[in-house]
Protein backbone atom coordinates (compact mmCIF):
# COMPACT_ATOMS: atom_id res chain seq x y z
CA UNK A 1 0.00 0.00 0.00
CA UNK A 2 3.06 2.57 0.87
CA UNK A 3 4.33 1.81 -2.39
CA UNK A 4 1.17 2.65 -4.26
CA UNK A 5 0.72 5.86 -2.13
CA UNK A 6 3.96 6.84 -2.75
CA UNK A 7 3.72 6.25 -6.22
CA UNK A 8 0.40 8.31 -6.60
CA UNK A 9 2.21 11.23 -5.09
CA UNK A 10 5.37 10.93 -7.34
CA UNK A 11 3.22 11.06 -10.26
CA UNK A 12 0.92 13.83 -9.22
CA UNK A 13 4.29 16.18 -8.67
CA UNK A 14 6.20 14.87 -11.33
CA UNK A 15 3.04 16.09 -13.72
CA UNK A 16 2.76 19.11 -12.32
CA UNK A 17 6.40 19.95 -12.47
CA UNK A 18 6.91 18.69 -15.91
CA UNK A 19 3.91 21.02 -17.24
CA UNK A 20 5.49 23.93 -16.01
CA UNK A 21 8.73 23.41 -16.65
CA UNK A 22 7.83 22.46 -20.07
CA UNK A 23 5.85 25.84 -20.44
CA UNK A 24 8.74 28.20 -19.43
CA UNK A 25 10.96 26.44 -21.33
CA UNK A 26 8.55 26.59 -24.73
CA UNK A 27 8.10 30.02 -23.78
CA UNK A 28 12.39 30.68 -23.51
CA UNK A 29 12.67 28.95 -26.58
CA UNK A 30 10.04 31.04 -28.66
CA UNK A 31 11.58 33.98 -27.47
CA UNK A 32 15.09 32.46 -28.51
CA UNK A 33 13.80 31.26 -31.99
CA UNK A 34 11.81 34.61 -32.84
CA UNK A 35 8.63 32.25 -32.34
CA UNK A 36 6.97 35.20 -30.26
CA UNK A 37 6.95 37.84 -33.19
CA UNK A 38 4.93 35.55 -35.07
CA UNK A 39 2.62 35.00 -32.42
CA UNK A 40 2.11 38.53 -32.08
CA UNK A 41 1.50 39.00 -35.77
CA UNK A 42 -0.54 35.63 -36.23
CA UNK A 43 -2.64 37.86 -33.37
CA UNK A 44 -2.50 40.66 -35.65
CA UNK A 45 -3.68 39.27 -38.59
CA UNK A 46 -6.63 37.74 -37.05
CA UNK A 47 -7.81 40.98 -35.44
CA UNK A 48 -7.56 42.78 -38.94
CA UNK A 49 -9.33 39.81 -40.83
CA UNK A 50 -12.31 40.00 -38.19
CA UNK A 51 -12.72 43.67 -39.90
CA UNK A 52 -13.22 42.70 -43.59
CA UNK A 53 -16.91 43.36 -43.96
CA UNK A 54 -18.93 40.66 -45.58
CA UNK A 55 -19.61 40.64 -48.95
CA UNK A 56 -23.54 39.97 -48.24
CA UNK A 57 -23.69 43.80 -47.59
CA UNK A 58 -23.24 44.53 -50.93
CA UNK A 59 -25.38 42.29 -52.38
CA UNK A 60 -28.10 43.41 -49.66
CA UNK A 61 -27.48 46.48 -50.58
CA UNK A 62 -27.72 46.42 -54.50
CA UNK A 63 -30.66 44.03 -53.89
CA UNK A 64 -32.73 46.72 -51.62
CA UNK A 65 -31.97 49.41 -53.89
CA UNK A 66 -33.88 48.15 -56.69
CA UNK A 67 -30.94 46.25 -59.19
CA UNK A 68 -31.79 43.25 -60.73
CA UNK A 69 -30.42 40.01 -60.69
CA UNK A 70 -27.71 39.10 -63.05
CA UNK A 71 -25.75 36.12 -63.41
CA UNK A 72 -23.28 37.27 -65.61
CA UNK A 73 -21.52 39.59 -62.98
CA UNK A 74 -20.52 35.95 -61.84
CA UNK A 75 -17.50 33.86 -61.85
CA UNK A 76 -18.93 30.72 -64.05
CA UNK A 77 -18.91 27.61 -61.58
CA UNK A 78 -17.92 25.48 -64.88
CA UNK A 79 -14.51 27.50 -64.45
CA UNK A 80 -13.76 25.18 -61.25
CA UNK A 81 -11.47 22.58 -62.92
CA UNK A 82 -8.81 25.75 -63.84
CA UNK A 83 -7.80 26.08 -59.82
CA UNK A 84 -5.13 23.65 -59.00
CA UNK A 85 -3.19 25.34 -56.71
CA UNK A 86 -3.80 26.36 -52.80
CA UNK A 87 -3.38 30.04 -53.66
CA UNK A 88 -5.84 29.76 -56.31
CA UNK A 89 -8.09 27.27 -54.59
CA UNK A 90 -8.48 30.05 -51.75
CA UNK A 91 -9.01 32.87 -53.74
CA UNK A 92 -11.82 31.51 -56.10
CA UNK A 93 -13.90 29.83 -52.85
CA UNK A 94 -13.27 33.00 -51.49
CA UNK A 95 -15.32 34.42 -55.01
CA UNK A 96 -17.69 31.68 -55.37
CA UNK A 97 -18.63 32.30 -51.77
CA UNK A 98 -19.56 35.82 -52.83
CA UNK A 99 -21.52 34.32 -55.61
CA UNK A 100 -23.15 32.18 -53.01
CA UNK A 101 -24.42 34.80 -50.93
CA UNK A 102 -25.18 37.04 -54.27
CA UNK A 103 -27.43 34.40 -55.41
CA UNK A 104 -28.97 33.50 -51.83
CA UNK A 105 -30.16 37.28 -51.29
CA UNK A 106 -31.52 37.29 -54.83
CA UNK A 107 -33.42 34.19 -53.74
CA UNK A 108 -31.85 32.64 -56.97
CA UNK A 109 -31.56 29.11 -55.85
CA UNK A 110 -31.15 27.07 -58.65
CA UNK A 111 -27.85 28.99 -59.84
CA UNK A 112 -26.77 28.97 -55.92
CA UNK A 113 -27.06 24.61 -55.71
CA UNK A 114 -24.40 25.26 -58.57
CA UNK A 115 -21.89 26.88 -56.56
CA UNK A 116 -22.20 24.94 -53.83
CA UNK A 117 -21.34 21.46 -55.02
CA UNK A 118 -18.25 22.99 -56.51
CA UNK A 119 -17.22 24.64 -52.58
CA UNK A 120 -17.32 21.99 -50.74
CA UNK A 121 -15.13 20.07 -53.53
CA UNK A 122 -12.30 22.98 -53.15
CA UNK A 123 -12.95 23.03 -49.39
CA UNK A 124 -12.66 19.31 -49.37
CA UNK A 125 -9.41 19.98 -51.46
CA UNK A 126 -8.33 22.51 -48.74
CA UNK A 127 -8.42 20.07 -46.03
CA UNK A 128 -11.41 22.50 -44.44
CA UNK A 129 -14.37 20.60 -45.74
CA UNK A 130 -15.32 19.20 -42.86
CA UNK A 131 -16.49 22.89 -41.80
CA UNK A 132 -18.81 23.78 -44.83
CA UNK A 133 -22.31 21.66 -44.03
CA UNK A 134 -23.00 21.47 -47.53
CA UNK A 135 -26.00 18.65 -46.72
CA UNK A 136 -27.54 21.58 -44.19
CA UNK A 137 -27.15 24.52 -46.68
CA UNK A 138 -28.51 22.25 -49.59
CA UNK A 139 -31.72 21.12 -47.64
CA UNK A 140 -32.12 24.98 -46.74
CA UNK A 141 -31.30 26.18 -50.55
CA UNK A 142 -34.03 24.12 -51.65
CA UNK A 143 -36.49 25.90 -49.62
CA UNK A 144 -36.76 29.79 -51.07
CA UNK A 145 -38.82 29.78 -47.50
CA UNK A 146 -35.48 28.95 -45.18
CA UNK A 147 -33.59 32.09 -46.56
CA UNK A 148 -32.57 33.96 -43.28
CA UNK A 149 -31.74 30.38 -42.19
CA UNK A 150 -29.35 29.97 -45.36
CA UNK A 151 -27.59 33.26 -44.72
CA UNK A 152 -27.28 32.26 -41.66
CA UNK A 153 -25.61 28.84 -42.14
CA UNK A 154 -23.46 29.20 -44.91
CA UNK A 155 -21.88 32.85 -42.99
CA UNK A 156 -21.56 30.76 -40.22
CA UNK A 157 -20.12 27.82 -42.38
CA UNK A 158 -17.38 30.79 -43.66
CA UNK A 159 -16.62 32.28 -40.28
CA UNK A 160 -15.75 28.56 -39.24
CA UNK A 161 -13.68 27.94 -42.07
CA UNK A 162 -11.80 31.45 -41.08
CA UNK A 163 -11.14 30.80 -37.71
CA UNK A 164 -10.22 27.12 -38.48
CA UNK A 165 -7.09 28.58 -40.96
CA UNK A 166 -6.25 31.42 -37.87
CA UNK A 167 -5.83 28.76 -35.30
CA UNK A 168 -3.99 26.38 -37.82
CA UNK A 169 -1.44 28.95 -38.67
CA UNK A 170 -2.96 28.77 -42.17
CA UNK A 171 -4.23 32.47 -42.09
CA UNK A 172 -2.49 32.89 -45.47
CA UNK A 173 -5.65 30.74 -46.49
CA UNK A 174 -7.86 32.69 -44.83
CA UNK A 175 -6.27 36.51 -46.05
CA UNK A 176 -6.75 34.69 -49.67
CA UNK A 177 -10.22 33.49 -48.43
CA UNK A 178 -11.62 36.91 -47.95
CA UNK A 179 -9.50 38.86 -50.99
CA UNK A 180 -11.39 36.64 -53.48
CA UNK A 181 -14.37 37.36 -52.06
CA UNK A 182 -14.24 41.16 -51.40
CA UNK A 183 -12.76 41.48 -55.23
CA UNK A 184 -15.73 39.61 -56.87
CA UNK A 185 -17.99 41.76 -54.56
CA UNK A 186 -16.15 44.82 -56.04
CA UNK A 187 -16.62 43.66 -59.39
CA UNK A 188 -20.10 42.89 -59.13
CA UNK A 189 -21.38 46.42 -57.39
CA UNK A 190 -19.28 48.26 -60.52
CA UNK A 191 -20.20 46.37 -62.77
CA UNK A 192 -23.91 47.54 -61.78
CA UNK A 193 -22.64 51.33 -61.56
CA UNK A 194 -21.31 51.17 -65.30
CA UNK A 195 -24.77 50.11 -67.12
CA UNK A 196 -25.96 53.58 -65.69
CA UNK A 197 -27.41 52.76 -62.69
CA UNK A 198 -26.15 56.39 -60.76
CA UNK A 199 -27.47 56.74 -57.25
CA UNK A 200 -25.58 57.69 -54.20
CA UNK A 201 -25.28 55.04 -51.95
CA UNK A 202 -23.81 52.75 -55.05
CA UNK A 203 -21.35 55.42 -55.39
CA UNK A 204 -20.55 55.36 -51.77
CA UNK A 205 -20.64 51.71 -51.33
CA UNK A 206 -17.46 52.05 -54.03
CA UNK A 207 -16.02 54.43 -52.76
CA UNK A 208 -16.01 53.54 -49.09
CA UNK A 209 -14.19 49.72 -49.79
CA UNK A 210 -11.27 52.22 -49.81
CA UNK A 211 -11.17 51.61 -46.23
CA UNK A 212 -11.40 47.82 -46.78
CA UNK A 213 -8.62 48.01 -49.62
CA UNK A 214 -6.35 49.99 -47.22
CA UNK A 215 -6.65 47.02 -44.22
CA UNK A 216 -6.39 43.81 -47.48
CA UNK A 217 -3.00 45.57 -48.22
CA UNK A 218 -1.69 45.04 -44.85
CA UNK A 219 -2.60 41.95 -44.60
CA UNK A 220 -0.83 41.17 -47.79
CA UNK A 221 1.99 42.62 -46.77
CA UNK A 222 2.51 40.48 -43.56
CA UNK A 223 3.16 37.58 -46.70
CA UNK A 224 5.08 39.63 -49.14
CA UNK A 225 7.98 38.47 -48.24
CA UNK A 226 7.14 34.39 -47.93
CA UNK A 227 4.50 34.06 -51.03
CA UNK A 228 5.78 35.03 -54.35
CA UNK A 229 1.90 34.66 -55.24
CA UNK A 230 0.80 37.12 -52.76
CA UNK A 231 3.52 39.30 -53.47
CA UNK A 232 2.13 39.78 -57.12
CA UNK A 233 -1.22 40.21 -56.14
CA UNK A 234 -0.44 43.19 -53.57
CA UNK A 235 1.27 44.92 -56.64
CA UNK A 236 -2.17 44.56 -58.45
CA UNK A 237 -3.96 45.75 -55.08
CA UNK A 238 -1.99 48.78 -54.39
CA UNK A 239 -2.68 50.14 -58.37
CA UNK A 240 -6.03 49.75 -57.31
CA UNK A 241 -5.13 51.32 -53.97
CA UNK A 242 -3.90 54.14 -56.86
CA UNK A 243 -7.09 54.11 -59.16
CA UNK A 244 -8.80 55.01 -54.96
CA UNK A 245 -6.39 57.77 -54.26
CA UNK A 246 -8.99 60.87 -55.52
CA UNK A 247 -11.67 59.21 -53.28
CA UNK A 248 -12.16 61.57 -50.53
CA UNK A 249 -13.48 60.30 -47.16
CA UNK A 250 -14.27 62.91 -44.47
CA UNK A 251 -15.57 61.64 -40.91
CA UNK A 252 -17.20 64.05 -38.66
CA UNK A 253 -17.67 63.28 -35.17
CA UNK A 254 -20.48 64.18 -33.01
CA UNK A 255 -21.29 62.56 -29.62
CA UNK A 256 -24.17 60.10 -30.08
CA UNK A 257 -27.35 59.32 -27.67
CA UNK A 258 -28.48 56.07 -26.59
CA UNK A 259 -32.35 55.34 -25.48
CA UNK A 260 -33.93 52.08 -24.38
CA UNK A 261 -36.79 50.53 -26.90
CA UNK A 262 -38.08 47.13 -25.89
CA UNK A 263 -35.09 45.71 -24.00
CA UNK A 264 -32.37 46.90 -26.95
CA UNK A 265 -30.29 49.90 -26.75
CA UNK A 266 -30.96 51.99 -29.65
CA UNK A 267 -28.38 54.50 -30.39
CA UNK A 268 -28.89 57.94 -32.58
CA UNK A 269 -25.55 58.28 -34.03
CA UNK A 270 -24.83 61.92 -34.93
CA UNK A 271 -21.59 61.10 -36.86
CA UNK A 272 -21.39 61.22 -40.54
CA UNK A 273 -18.80 60.82 -43.27
CA UNK A 274 -18.99 62.59 -46.60
CA UNK A 275 -17.27 60.39 -49.54
CA UNK A 276 -16.36 62.44 -52.94
CA UNK A 277 -15.82 60.17 -55.39
CA UNK A 278 -16.08 60.85 -59.22
CA UNK A 279 -17.37 58.98 -62.38
CA UNK A 280 -13.60 59.06 -63.79
CA UNK A 281 -12.99 57.03 -59.78
CA UNK A 282 -15.77 54.32 -60.82
CA UNK A 283 -14.55 53.93 -64.26
CA UNK A 284 -10.83 53.79 -63.15
CA UNK A 285 -11.09 51.49 -60.06
CA UNK A 286 -14.00 49.33 -61.97
CA UNK A 287 -10.90 48.60 -64.49
CA UNK A 288 -8.35 47.79 -62.33
CA UNK A 289 -10.82 45.30 -60.33
CA UNK A 290 -12.19 43.81 -63.39
CA UNK A 291 -8.25 43.18 -64.40
CA UNK A 292 -7.36 41.94 -61.16
CA UNK A 293 -10.70 39.63 -61.07
CA UNK A 294 -9.74 38.20 -64.81
CA UNK A 295 -6.28 37.16 -62.79
CA UNK A 296 -7.73 35.67 -59.76
CA UNK A 297 -10.69 33.67 -62.09
CA UNK A 298 -8.76 32.44 -64.65
CA UNK B 1 -3.85 4.24 4.69
CA UNK B 2 -7.53 3.88 3.61
CA UNK B 3 -8.52 7.19 4.53
CA UNK B 4 -5.21 9.00 3.12
CA UNK B 5 -5.46 7.26 -0.02
CA UNK B 6 -9.30 8.45 0.31
CA UNK B 7 -7.95 12.03 0.79
CA UNK B 8 -5.79 12.16 -2.19
CA UNK B 9 -8.57 10.98 -4.61
CA UNK B 10 -11.05 13.60 -3.45
CA UNK B 11 -7.97 16.21 -4.12
CA UNK B 12 -7.29 14.80 -7.58
CA UNK B 13 -10.87 15.03 -8.44
CA UNK B 14 -11.61 18.29 -7.11
CA UNK B 15 -8.52 20.15 -8.91
CA UNK B 16 -10.35 18.48 -12.21
CA UNK B 17 -13.36 19.24 -11.72
CA UNK B 18 -12.40 23.08 -10.62
CA UNK B 19 -10.55 23.23 -14.06
CA UNK B 20 -13.02 22.28 -16.02
CA UNK B 21 -15.92 24.27 -13.81
CA UNK B 22 -13.20 27.56 -14.70
CA UNK B 23 -13.07 26.69 -18.51
CA UNK B 24 -14.96 29.78 -20.72
CA UNK B 25 -17.21 27.67 -23.13
CA UNK B 26 -17.54 30.91 -25.21
CA UNK B 27 -18.51 29.12 -28.52
CA UNK B 28 -21.83 27.63 -26.85
CA UNK B 29 -22.91 30.88 -25.84
CA UNK B 30 -21.74 32.37 -29.44
CA UNK B 31 -23.80 29.47 -30.68
CA UNK B 32 -26.88 30.23 -28.73
CA UNK B 33 -26.84 34.57 -29.64
CA UNK B 34 -26.98 34.09 -33.46
CA UNK B 35 -30.83 32.47 -33.28
CA UNK B 36 -31.51 35.89 -30.80
CA UNK B 37 -30.43 38.50 -33.45
CA UNK B 38 -33.63 40.22 -33.49
CA UNK B 39 -36.03 39.41 -36.96
CA UNK B 40 -35.09 41.21 -40.15
CA UNK B 41 -31.10 41.15 -38.95
CA UNK B 42 -28.39 38.81 -41.26
CA UNK B 43 -26.09 36.99 -39.04
CA UNK B 44 -22.47 38.34 -39.84
CA UNK B 45 -20.36 37.72 -37.23
CA UNK B 46 -19.53 35.63 -33.71
CA UNK B 47 -17.57 37.15 -31.06
CA UNK B 48 -16.34 34.78 -27.94
CA UNK B 49 -16.17 37.02 -24.91
CA UNK B 50 -13.58 34.79 -22.37
CA UNK B 51 -12.63 37.38 -19.39
CA UNK B 52 -10.38 34.20 -18.19
CA UNK B 53 -12.04 34.38 -15.09
CA UNK B 54 -11.39 37.74 -14.62
CA UNK B 55 -7.76 38.14 -15.37
CA UNK B 56 -8.54 39.98 -18.72
CA UNK B 57 -10.69 42.99 -18.34
CA UNK B 58 -11.50 43.30 -21.98
CA UNK B 59 -12.01 41.84 -24.83
CA UNK B 60 -11.93 43.90 -28.48
CA UNK B 61 -12.73 43.27 -31.85
CA UNK B 62 -13.32 45.17 -34.61
CA UNK B 63 -15.53 45.53 -38.04
CA UNK B 64 -15.89 48.35 -40.99
CA UNK B 65 -19.67 49.41 -40.16
CA UNK B 66 -21.50 50.97 -43.23
CA UNK B 67 -22.97 54.60 -43.41
CA UNK B 68 -26.63 53.67 -44.16
CA UNK B 69 -26.62 49.89 -42.67
CA UNK B 70 -28.37 49.20 -38.92
CA UNK B 71 -26.42 46.78 -37.33
CA UNK B 72 -27.35 45.12 -33.97
CA UNK B 73 -24.76 43.34 -31.23
CA UNK B 74 -26.27 41.07 -28.53
CA UNK B 75 -24.56 39.53 -25.80
CA UNK B 76 -25.74 36.08 -24.43
CA UNK B 77 -24.14 34.90 -20.83
CA UNK B 78 -25.51 32.44 -18.02
CA UNK B 79 -29.00 32.50 -17.53
CA UNK B 80 -31.13 35.30 -19.29
CA UNK B 81 -29.09 38.39 -18.07
CA UNK B 82 -25.73 39.38 -19.35
CA UNK B 83 -24.05 38.65 -16.19
CA UNK B 84 -22.62 42.09 -15.83
CA UNK B 85 -20.98 41.89 -19.44
CA UNK B 86 -20.83 45.31 -21.32
CA UNK B 87 -20.81 46.01 -25.12
CA UNK B 88 -19.36 49.31 -26.06
CA UNK B 89 -18.91 50.95 -29.49
CA UNK B 90 -15.81 53.10 -30.13
CA UNK B 91 -15.41 55.15 -33.62
CA UNK B 92 -12.08 55.00 -35.53
CA UNK B 93 -10.74 58.09 -33.15
CA UNK B 94 -11.87 55.70 -30.22
CA UNK B 95 -14.74 58.46 -29.43
CA UNK B 96 -17.52 55.99 -27.42
CA UNK B 97 -20.42 55.93 -29.57
CA UNK B 98 -22.39 53.86 -27.38
CA UNK B 99 -22.61 51.03 -24.51
CA UNK B 100 -25.14 48.75 -23.63
CA UNK B 101 -24.82 49.81 -19.67
CA UNK B 102 -27.65 52.84 -19.29
CA UNK B 103 -28.23 54.32 -15.89
CA UNK B 104 -26.65 51.26 -14.31
CA UNK B 105 -29.05 49.31 -16.31
CA UNK B 106 -27.48 46.19 -18.28
CA UNK B 107 -29.00 45.64 -21.50
CA UNK B 108 -28.30 42.27 -23.81
CA UNK B 109 -28.78 43.83 -27.54
CA UNK B 110 -27.37 46.97 -29.25
CA UNK B 111 -28.77 48.50 -32.49
CA UNK B 112 -26.30 51.25 -34.14
CA UNK B 113 -28.35 52.47 -37.49
CA UNK B 114 -24.47 54.02 -39.01
CA UNK B 115 -24.44 56.82 -40.44
CA UNK B 116 -20.46 56.95 -40.45
CA UNK B 117 -18.63 54.78 -42.21
CA UNK B 118 -15.33 53.42 -40.26
CA UNK B 119 -13.65 51.14 -38.70
CA UNK B 120 -15.45 50.33 -35.45
CA UNK B 121 -14.07 48.76 -31.60
CA UNK B 122 -16.56 46.54 -30.09
CA UNK B 123 -15.40 46.24 -27.02
CA UNK B 124 -16.60 43.98 -24.02
CA UNK B 125 -15.65 44.64 -20.22
CA UNK B 126 -16.84 43.12 -17.47
CA UNK B 127 -18.99 45.02 -14.59
CA UNK B 128 -19.37 42.81 -11.30
CA UNK B 129 -19.63 39.75 -13.92
CA UNK B 130 -19.36 36.08 -12.08
CA UNK B 131 -18.43 34.17 -14.83
CA UNK B 132 -16.92 36.60 -17.18
CA UNK B 133 -17.70 34.38 -20.13
CA UNK B 134 -19.88 35.30 -22.91
CA UNK B 135 -20.55 35.11 -26.36
CA UNK B 136 -22.38 37.87 -28.70
CA UNK B 137 -23.11 37.80 -32.79
CA UNK B 138 -23.39 40.65 -34.74
CA UNK B 139 -25.91 41.54 -37.21
CA UNK B 140 -27.38 43.56 -40.05
CA UNK B 141 -30.05 44.78 -42.17
CA UNK B 142 -30.33 47.91 -44.82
Amino acid sequence: MRIIFILILFFVFSACGSGNKSDDQAFIESLESGDKKTAIDEELISGILQQIPSPLEISLMLKESGNKYNSDFLNSPDNYGKYNTNYKKALNLGVYGTDLGYTNIYEKNADGIKYLSKIKSMADELNIGQYFDIQTIGRLAANSRNLDSLLMMTTKNFNTINSYLQTQGRSNLSVLLLTGGWVEAMNIVCNVASMGVDHPELRETIGEQKIVLEQIILLFSFFQDSDENMASLLKDLKELETAFKEVNITYTYKESSVEIVNGVAVVKDNSTTTITITKQDIENIKNVTGSIRTKIIS
Amino acid sequence: MKSIMAFIFVILFGISSTSLIGQCDSENYTNNCIPKLAEGFNYLKSYKIDGEGGSKTKVEYSYVFTKGTQYMINICATGENTDGIVVSLFDQNRNKVASSKINNQFVSALAYPCNATGIYYIQYTFDGSAQHCGGSALGFKK
